[in-house]
């Protein structure tokens, strides 16, 4: 029998990071970033780097002993931040298709309940 | 030199992962201590005030209950397996989220709850209404929700308590004492927290402190009835005939003797780890179906008299 645990997905526009914990979340197993996968800065927020860093995550856990994961998934949040980003989708695919079984999967953006006035004006930003 | 630097690092952490040791979580009492999770360190103490997330449906195999989540926090180890105590639920934000609409109010509150065993919890309920309501519909729908909550506290223990909120049993309580003021589409809990746990010195004080309220309040009830008869007495009489009322003048009375039995049996319910009470018990056993006889026959002929 594996063990199962939590696979924290931060996927904002810029970047992708996945953080692989046991079920309490204390105990990092492993962790992998979109700099750990491709050298230029600008694709590290694409759908294919999100694969590639799923992909590494999902082997070193596996090696581990884990074969089961629930998801939490999220944006950048705050007041400017919004639902997760482009390589979120591809992320989880990828999680399954290296063989992880996957059980709950939840948005966990942190979304203020009111805040500071965005910044922008009224009008919002003219370019 | 980097190379080398990069091995050793690498062994370190594999080092570091072969000392870590496996504890299995094991669920509160609440939930029959069943195998909740896995967690792993290098020192059991390590292991205290880490809390672990599982949703209802984990425990009960209830697909309707997946969008609950639990939380347990490891309290101590006992041969490598952590003792878990309740700390909290959520609902997931993705259940809550689809509940709320335009055009409709969400009305929630927070409220601090002392249950019966001494424990303190705050808890969050919220109601969803069918259309826009003013803010006095609000404060209205707000004040039910803590009656009942207080209500419910402090008759209950705390796993009596969360038992009816993970069952939604409050909730329904609190939209049934809504619909006087305003029809509330929906009630739930959202959340709880528990802030201290329950005492057991308080526990033992129970049976005593029990009596002592429940005394006063069935001398009560009785006064309530006995004006309740009286006023019975007064206006039956003038509407019907001389015949009938001759009748209902036995009842009441028949009722006032019943009356002192009723304490007894009450209390009988409270005391049923008392062997010393169960011979009077008995007897009072035997009298009580002679009640309900006479209780039955008072309703027919009341039927009749109307």
């Amino acid at each position: 029998m594996g063990r199962t645990g939590i696979a924290h997905i931060y996927a904002s526009f810029n970047n992708i990071i996945i953080t692989i914990t046991d079920l309490t979340g204390a105990e990092t197993i492993t962790r992998c970033s979109g700099g750990m996968v491709t050298k230029s800065a600008k694709d590290e927020g694409s759908p294919y780097v999100a694969m590639k860093v799923a992909q590494t995550a999902a082997e070193a856990a596996m090696e581990k002993g884990f074969d089961r994961v629930n998801v939490k998934i999220r944006g950048k949040g705050g007041k400017k931040g919004g639902s997760p980003g482009r390589g979120a989708q591809t992320a989880i695919r990828s999680l399954v298709r290296a063989g992880l079984r996957i059980g709950n999967i939840e948005d966990v953006t942190p979304r203020p309940h009111d805040g500071t006035k965005v910044k922008g004006g009224k009008r919002g930003r003219r370019i | 030199m980097a190379k080398a630097r990069a091995r050793t690092a690498a062994r370190k952490v594999k080092d570091k992962w072969r000392a870590k040791n496996w504890y299995q979580i094991l669920a509160p009492t609440l939930f029959d201590n069943a195998p909740v999770s896995e967690t792993l360190s290098d020192k059991p103490d390590n292991l205290i005030g880490r809390v672990t997330e599982v949703s209802l449906q984990d425990i009960t195999n209830d697909f309707r209950k997946a969008h609950i989540k639990l939380f347990f926090k490891i309290e101590n180890i006992q041969d490598g397996n952590a003792n878990t105590q309740f700390n909290g639920h959520t609902l997931t934000s993705d259940y809550l989220r689809r509940m709320i609409r335009r055009r409709k109010s969400r009305v929630d509150g927070v409220y601090d709850v002392e249950t019966r065993d001494g424990a303190y919890l705050r808890v969050k309920p919220f109601a969803i209404t069918e259309k826009r309501i003013q803010n006095s519909q609000k404060k209205l729908i707000r004040g039910v929700m803590k009656e009942t909550i207080t209500k419910e506290g402090k008759t209950k223990t705390l796993n009596e308590f969360l038992i009816d909120t993970l069952d939604g049993k409050i909730g329904s309580e609190i939209y049934k004492n809504c619909k006087k003021f305003y029809p509330v589409k929906r009630v739930e809990i959202y959340k709880t927290e528990i802030k201290r746990s329950p005492s057991i010195v308080v526990e033992e004080k129970k049976p005593p402190k029990e009596k002592e309220v429940e005394e006063p309040k069935e001398t009560e009830k009785k006064e309530k009835k006995e004006v309740k008869k009286i006023e019975e007495k007064k206006e039956k009489p003038k509407k019907e005939p001389k015949v009938k009322e001759e009748k209902k003048t036995k009842k009441p009375a028949a009722k006032k003797e019943d009356k002192p039995k009723k304490k007894p049996v009450v209390k009988k319910e409270k005391s049923i780890k008392k062997p010393a009470k169960k011979k009077e018990d008995k007897s009072q056993k035997e009298l009580k179906p002679a009640k309900k006889k006479e209780k039955t026959t008072s309703k027919k002929q009341k039927n009749e008299i109307k």
